[in-house]
Parts: C-alpha cells; structure tokens; sequence
C-alpha cells in the first residue's frame, strides 16, 4: 500500500513519465550534438593547439591566445584569408539572391497567379535546377565556359566561336553568381509562391474597379502583400548560398577566387585549422544574423500583412492575353535552360573520350563501361565498373537511408514532445536546439563536428572517419525539418484521440505506437523521402568528414572534379542527379496521390 | 456500478481558477449532468474524473476508492480508474475499422482471443454496428460515429460513464433521437453517469440529477423539475428556461408588506418576511395575460409578439420595464393592444437583492401543480 501511494505520487509520476525521460534523454543527445560542438569550435580557436608551434614561437598548447583571431583579422594574411573573401562572399550571395528573388519571385506569379498554359508541367522542370546536386551546375558551367588559361582544354564556348571567353566568364564573381542564382531560384519561387498562393484577388479586384491599371495593381497591391514573404525568402536564400562551397570552389579555386566557405577548406587542406575554424564561427555568425534581420523584420511586420481572414477567399488568375505564349515560351525556354541543358551537358560531356572535343569521332562510353586503361583518366575504370564507385554509391545510399530514417524518427518523438509538453519550458528548449542546426552553414557545421569527433571524448571514441559519424551530422542537420514536418503531423491529431486511448489503459508506449505513429506515418514517410533525397546530394556538410573509407557518390565526384578527371566526375554527379529527380518524381506523384485520398477522406 | 465523491476539488491554470473548492457526491447509477456555460469548469471537472487533469488540492473517491488525494500525494492513471469515456470529437481513430476501434480497449486488457471476440461481436450487435464493423470511421455518418463511440465506451463494460458534450456535433433532429437512445443506453447498463453539456434541455431531458456551474463553483444540484421551478439563485434563474425568467428588481412599497414595486410596475408577492430589497423572478408561463381589466392588475402595452408553434412569446411594456410572457392560442394578440397582467403568486421565487439567494418558501417546493 504504501508503495503504491508513493509510486501514484505526482513526483514520481513526473519522473517516471516516459515523455519526461525521452525528453531529459533527448536534450542531453542535442546538447551533446548541436551546442557543445559550437562550444567547442569556439574554444579550438582560442586555444594553442600543437601544430601551432610551427606558426608561434609563443605557442603553449592548451594555453588561451587569441592569436588565431588576431592572425585572422588584423594581420598581413587577413587581407587574403578573411577581407577579400568576405567580399566576395557578400557580393555573390547578395547577386545571387537579388538575381534567385526577381526569375523566382516572376516565375511564381506566372504560375500561380496568371493563366500560362503548361503550368503543370512546367513547375516540376523549374524546380530542377535545386533537386539536383549545386555543383553539377558548376560542372556544366565548365564544361561550356571553361578557359584554357587555366589549364585543361576548351570548353563548348570556345570550340564553337573559336575564341576563349574572357576570364571573368569563366570563373570568379560572375559564373558564381549566377550559378548559384540558378541552384538558388527554385528556392525562392516556392518561398514567394506560397506567399502569393494566399492573396485574396478581391484586393486586387477592388483596385481594378477604382480604375487602376495592371501594373499599378501588381506595384500597389500585389508587392507590397508578399514584400515580407520576399524579405524572408531573401534572407534564407542568402543563408543558403553563403554556406555553400563546391561550386564557388570548382568556379573560383582555379583563379584564387575565394569565398569564407572555400576558405574554411582551404585552411584546413593547408592544416591551419584553427583559422579555418575561425573563418566557420564568421559565416555561423553571418548567418545568424541575416535569420536576425529577417525576424526583425517579418516578426514585426506579419501581423500587418496578414492576409488570409477566413471568409470569401477567392483566387481569381490574371489572364495575360496576347501576352499568354510569349510568355509560356519565354519560361519553357528559360526551364529547359536552367533545369534540363546542364544535365545533357554533363552527360555529353560524360562520353568525350577526350575533354574539349566536340565532335563525334570522339565519343566514347570508356568512362561509363570502359575497363581500366593506363592511358585515360589515370587508369580509372568507367564509373560502373569502378569498385571505388560502387562502394561509394553503396555508402552513400546507405547513409542517405540510415539519415532520413533516423532524422525522421527522431523528429517525430521530438514532435511529439513539443506539441504535446508545450506548456514545460524544457520542451520549448528541445525545439530551439533542434532548430539551431538550421543556423549553421554546412561547411561550418561539418568543421565544428570535425573538431568535436577528432579525438576520443569521454565515453565516445574518436569518430572521425568512421561512417557513424557521417550519419550522426546527417541526422542533426536534417533535424530542424524531421522536426518540422513532425510537428504538423502531430498537430493534426487530435489530443482527444489519445486521451481516448489512456482512459482505456494504454500505456504510453502502446498509444505512440498504435495512435500517433500510424496517423503521422504519411507525413513522416514524405518527410523521410525528403530527407533521403537531401542527404544524398549533400556535399558541403561533409566533405571535411570524409576519409578514403567513408566516401561517398558526391565526395568521390568532387575529388575527380578536383583532379581534373572530369567525365568521370560529370557521369557520377549525373548518377546523383537522376537518382534524386528519382526520388523528387515519386514523392511529387505520392504526394498528389495523398492529396486526393486526403480529399476523399473528408468528405 | 459506482459511487463517486468529490471533496473541496480546486484546479487552477495560472491566474484563473478552473475548479474552485467543488464537493459533490455522485449516487451509484445515476445520470448525473454537468451544465454551464463554456468556461464554467464542467469539462475540467470531468477530466479530472477521468484522471486526464491533475486537480491541485481535493479528493476523488471511486466506488469507495481513492484515486486522487493532494494529501496523500496519490494519483490513479486514468487506464486505472475503471471508467469509460466519449469525447465530443468521438476522438475515434481514423486508421482504424470500427471493429478496431472498439477492439483496442479490450486489447489493452489482456483478454483471451475468444472473450474478446464474443464480446466485441455482442456489442457490435446490440448497437446495430454489425455490419459497418469493417468500415472507417470517415465512412460513417454522424449519427454512426456516435454509436461506434458508444460501442467503445461498452466494450470494456466500465461502472463508471464520463461524457464531455457527446451530442453537440450532431445535428438538431439526430440529436433528439440520440438523447432517447442515449438515455435508454445508460439506464439498461446501470452505469454512473456524467455527462457535461451546455445545452438546458439536453440536461432537463437525460438527467437524474443536475449540477449547474458558474466560475468554477457550483450553484446548484437539483433534480430538473426543481432545477426549474425552484432556481436557487438569480444565476441559475436566469441560466435555466428559454425565453428566459423575468428578474424584477423590486423594493417594499411603503408601510406595505407583501406589496414590492420597481416603480413602473407593482407586484404582490403574498409572504410577509421577506426584506425591503428584492429581486422576484417570475417564468414566463407564470404572467396570466387577459384583455379584461381584472382587480389588482396593471395594464401593460403588447410591444411585441413572437409566435412559436405551439405558444406565443409576447413582450410587454410598462414603462421602462419590459416582461416576456408564454402564451398559447386561447388569446389573439397584436402588437400595440393593452393587456393587463397577474402574476401567479404561488409560481414566484423571491431573492435577496444583494446577493442573488433565494429566500424564504413562499410556495409549496415538491408541488408539481
């Protein structure tokens, strides 16, 4: 008896209740793995490490210093190692963002609010160029521009006019620029597409009966609407490019073109690390404060803009008259462009036995099928044949499987925890530190995990170069989206449900297994595929974590591309490519599957 | 079948006080009704039955059990307390058939495969669901989800009922048969029941018992004649009946005992004890309307008739005071006619102006008239 009372006790059935020890479980696992590695990143740069000594003569390993910082920002090497590249940083992501808002932000009011024909179609080609890996845009972008200054052979471009192009064509600020515009618009589309999506068009009606015009309407009305829409869309693709490395690293290492993102690997590639450190808390905290601004923003002006009241929403198109194919044409041409030529460009490029020569005498499928041969490539064996490959293509489908799996999981038992605990603090903190991930550039991400996991830790071994640890940064990165989609799919079910299940006596195990995890299930399935897709064509998160054993599709691509061995890279990051168009065309077609069934089920 | 005690429950959210030092003893196979308005804290009082809310001080017995003491630090789950439960969502688990559904509480305790079977078959059969038993839910009508939710609450053939407004989803005519068939249901099962609502004549129909609640605190437990004819406060006066009761505020007409007067209109309360200030509520059905001037009546204009099928709400004007009254089709009124009014002495409840209580026994309480 006086057991039971003290197992009834609301002490103990505070503790004892299985979501409060998920939840302490849970935020101790992302303390360990979201902040403490920022911790130690942070004091790696302020500590003498031991390959110091060969920098310092003052060095004491495991004294403080701010040498790293001061070696950084106010020496001779700063102007090269941080000013210029945070310049050029800057100025392609501000490009490349200003440039991604204006072709998305057009693209979607075509889509959404004009009456274009082939929007159907049209809306998976655009989305391409941001399915595929970023840098297979890069490598296209060689392959047509690539000037033989540099080294190497020509590109389409000067194979066809006979004359290079001028340098700055072909690598630095401009190609980076756009390239990045390019992976980027996507992003932006679907940002402000869905913003758009929402206007009720009897604003604009309104403006049309007092008499204005066309023009008017969109600079009057609709803009100013979807302004905060296009401000955080701004800042998140902005977030995005600076983070970005293989292909400002492909378009602008051959130059000494730099960006903080390619200088972080550089550094590292060079074993001065503790700069390279110091150059990822710098794009962290750029990062930072762009998410700042853009709440700042947005946050205060949300309410204002609020447009959705609820009742009488009406979406009417715009109808564009004589203007309807012009346009359809302009954008079809544009989609085939962006989306569709770069991946024939590759794969052409795939079958040139020799690089450069365009013409069909040379073509080849050596790289795809071919055995190895000393005389090209190195010796390397056509990409089906290459067991280096083949193991590669093995982890990586390994990796992207364990990652969405596990980040889906994960997310949703967080889900739960948040949605269901909201009114404990501790919850609340659960949710900030599983969106913190979201904050961090990927190149910086992979850095801070590299310091965190180089050497053994308490009870955790070293987990550098082992595969465990490529999948560990997966999962956290892939966190503040699991999470994301887990919290819809949890808000959707009703607390009645479960209630229903507990005063029938189910534990809570049995409730989360039979109630929540079934009825979330297709949420989290589509959130899985995303995940999947995600992590296959990631490259920047962790391409400093790979060793020879652990490599991956995307990191054994990037080597060759470094090597020069480009057709085999091409066909590899092509392999990628197809496999998460793949992937995107089967959650596209579930997902408007799922949305029909949706439709029957409620009526 | 089982009792449940209630003693000095309080719950609170923050700064508001959901339950406010609520005792009530529920008698073994009762219907008992929880009625208020929203917010009142009849759901939070259920749910704490339910044990899906902590009440932070009080008791809960169960069937002479203790499944909630502040005092003694004890806190049976709600799978524990032996209770079945409809929500007002039906909370019905869309992935599962109906047969599912109403399998999943007999799972959780352990049957043996050919009980459960027998069971689940025989309450799928008296609740007509025998053929539907492999359907969604979302294939199901309104008046069909109901059932599946009884079917459930039947299944585990728990003592104690607790329902949170199982009726307010369905529409008016489905909700008159509901409340037939629910009231057979619970009285051919014997189940203590408690039922929260919103809805006056949900409660007035089903109920063994009513507790009508305001802020937390109860106002009343009645049986609902009483309910009605005997409202123990102004609250409850005015909550109970539609059209609403005339509250009078009244005071003694000088050196006149039984005489009050709000200064337009005079009434005799016929008891001679009551205090100089006072409000009498007096129902509709309760003002006698002629078109013949009659002894000790006042003459009030018609400023508005509302008819009703059965019976006619006309409302009267004298003065600034305005008097809703009941009538059926033996008088032909029209708007801007004069009638004169009686009140029916023996019907009039008196309260205390200051604080809404009922005072003394001017009519006979248990009568039926």
């Amino acid at each position: 008896m006086d057991l039971a009372i003290r197992r009834d006790s609301p002490l103990m059935r505070l503790v004892l209740d299985p979501v409060n020890i998920l939840l302490m479980i849970l935020l101790g696992i992302l303390f360990y793995l979201v902040l403490w590695p920022f911790l130690e990143l942070v004091l790696h740069t302020i500590t003498w490490g031991d390959g110091d000594r060969r920098l310092s003569r003052d060095a004491v390993p495991g004294e403080y210093t701010w040498f790293h910082w001061l070696q950084v920002t106010a020496s001779p090497l700063s102007e090269r190692m941080l000013y210029a590249p945070l310049v050029n940083t800057l100025i392609t992501g501000v490009i490349s963002t200003v440039i991604a808002l204006i072709v998305g932000g057009g693209l979607a009011w075509c889509v959404i609010r004009s009456d274009m024909p082939g929007k159907g179609w049209l809306q998976p080609v655009l989305t391409l160029p941001y399915i595929v890996p970023s840098f297979a845009i890069a490598l296209a972008w060689e392959t047509v521009f690539r000037s033989p200054k540099v080294g190497g052979q020509p590109g389409l471009y000067e194979t066809v006019l006979g004359i290079p192009p001028p340098e700055w064509v072909s690598y630095g600020t401009f190609p980076i620029s756009i390239t990045l515009a390019m992976h980027y618009f996507p992003f932006a589309y679907l940002l402000v597409a869905g913003a758009l999506a929402t206007i009720d068009s009897q604003m604009e009606e309104g403006a049309l009966l007092s008499g204005a015009s066309r023009m008017m309407i969109l600079r009057r009305i609709t803009f100013p609407v979807v302004a905060p829409a296009f401000a955080a869309a701004f800042v998140l693709t902005f977030g995005k490019t600076i983070g970005q490395f293989a292909l400002p690293f492909l378009l602008g290492a051959p130059t000494q073109f730099h960006t903080i993102a390619t200088m972080v690997y550089a550094n590292l590639a060079l074993g001065l690390d503790s700069m390279a450190y110091v150059l990822a808390i710098l794009l962290i905290l750029m990062s930072l404060l762009a998410i700042w601004a853009s709440n700042k923003f947005v946050g205060n002006n949300a309410r204002r803009f609020e447009t959705i009241s609820g009742k009488g929403f009406r979406s009417r198109q715009v109808a564009l008259g004589g203007w309807r194919w012009p346009i359809f044409w302009s954008v079809a041409t544009f989609g085939f462009v962006v989306g569709i030529l770069p991946l024939i460009l590759l794969g052409y490029q795939s079958l040139m036995l020799i690089d450069g020569f365009f013409n069909l005498s040379n073509l080849t499928m050596h790289f795809w099928t071919g055995q190895s041969d000393p005389e090209i490539a190195m010796g390397e064996p056509g990409v089906l044949h290459n067991t280096n490959i083949l193991g590669a293509a093995w982890n990586t489908i390994e990796l992207a499987f364990f990652s969405a799996v596990i980040a889906s999981l994960v997310g949703l038992v967080i889900a739960y925890i948040v949605v269901r605990k909201e009114s404990n603090p501790l919850a609340k903190m659960l949710d900030q530190i599983a969106f913190i991930p979201f904050l961090f550039p990927s190149i910086a991400f992979g850095a801070m995990y590299l310091t965190m996991f180089a050497e053994p830790r308490g009870p955790i071994p070293a987990l550098y170069g082992t595969f465990t640890l490529l999948v560990l940064i997966s999962v956290v990165n892939r966190l503040p989206y699991s999470v994301k989609t887990g919290v819809t799919a949890v808000t959707q079910i009703g607390r009645e449900l479960e209630e229903a299940a507990e005063v029938a006596g189910a534990s809570w195990g049995r409730r989360f297994r039979k109630i929540i995890a079934p009825l979330a299930s297709s949420g989290v399935v589509t959130g899985m595929m995303v995940s999947f897709v995600g992590v296959m064509r990631e490259l920047s998160l962790i391409i400093l974590l790979i060793t020879p054993s652990t490599r991956v599709l995307m990191t054994v691509g990037f080597n060759y591309a470094e090597e020069g061995l480009t057709q085999l890279s091409n066909a590899l990051v092509l392999i990628v490519a197809m496999i998460t168009i793949a992937g995107e065309l089967i959650l596209w077609w579930a997902g408007k599957s799922r949305l029909v069934q949706l439709r029957e089920k409620q009526s | 079948m089982a009792s449940i005690e209630i003693e000095n429950l309080t719950k609170r959210y923050g700064a508001t006080t959901a339950l406010d030092n609520v005792s009530l003893k529920i008698e073994s196979g009762e219907f008992l009704v929880l009625l208020g308005p929203s917010g009142c804290g009849k759901t939070t009082l259920l749910r704490c039955l339910a044990g899906l809310e902590t009440p932070d001080e009080g008791e809960i017995y169960m069937d002479g059990e203790l499944v909630f003491s502040s005092k003694l630090n004890r806190i049976v789950p709600p799978g524990k307390r032996n209770l079945g439960m409809v929500f007002q969502s039906y909370a019905l688990w869309p992935h599962m058939t109906v047969r599912n559904n109403v399998k999943f509480g007999l799972d959780v305790l352990n049957l043996s495969e050919s009980d459960s079977k027998d069971r689940l078959d025989q309450v799928l059969k008296d609740l007509g669901m025998g053929d539907l038993q492999n359907r969604y839910p979302s294939e199901l009508s309104g008046g069909q989800q109901q059932r599946v939710a009884l079917a459930r609450l039947l299944a585990t053939k728990p003592p104690v009922f607790l329902m949170d407004e199982p009726l307010s989803n369905l529409d008016a005519r489905l909700r008159m048969d509901m409340r037939v068939e629910l009231k057979k249901f619970q009285a051919s099962t014997g189940s203590t029941t408690v039922y929260v609502t919103h809805d006056q004549t949900e409660a007035m129909t089903m109920s063994t018992r009513v507790v009508v609640m305001r802020d937390g605190r109860i106002q009343q437990v009645s049986p609902p004649s009483q309910l009605y004819k005997r409202p123990e406060n102004t609250f409850v006066a005015d909550f109970i009946g539609m059209p609403r009761i005339n509250l009078i505020k009244a005071n003694r007409s000088d050196g006149k005992n039984r005489l009050y007067s709000n200064g337009d209109i005079d009434i005799d309360i016929g008891w001679d004890e009551a205090p100089s200030s006072i409000v009498v509520g007096a129902r509709p059905e309760d003002l006698k309307i002629s078109k013949e001037e009659l002894k000790g009546s006042q003459a009030y204009e018609v400023s508005s008739v509302l008819p009703n099928g059965p019976e006619t709400i006309i409302q009267l004007t004298r003065g600034g005071t305005i008097l809703l009254a009941r009538i059926g089709h033996e008088i032909d009124l029209h708007e801007g006619e004069k009638v004169t009014v009686q009140f029916d002495q023996k019907a009039l409840n008196v309260y205390d102006a200051k604080s809404g209580a009922l005072l003394g026994p001017p009519i006979d309480t248990n009568g039926t008239n």
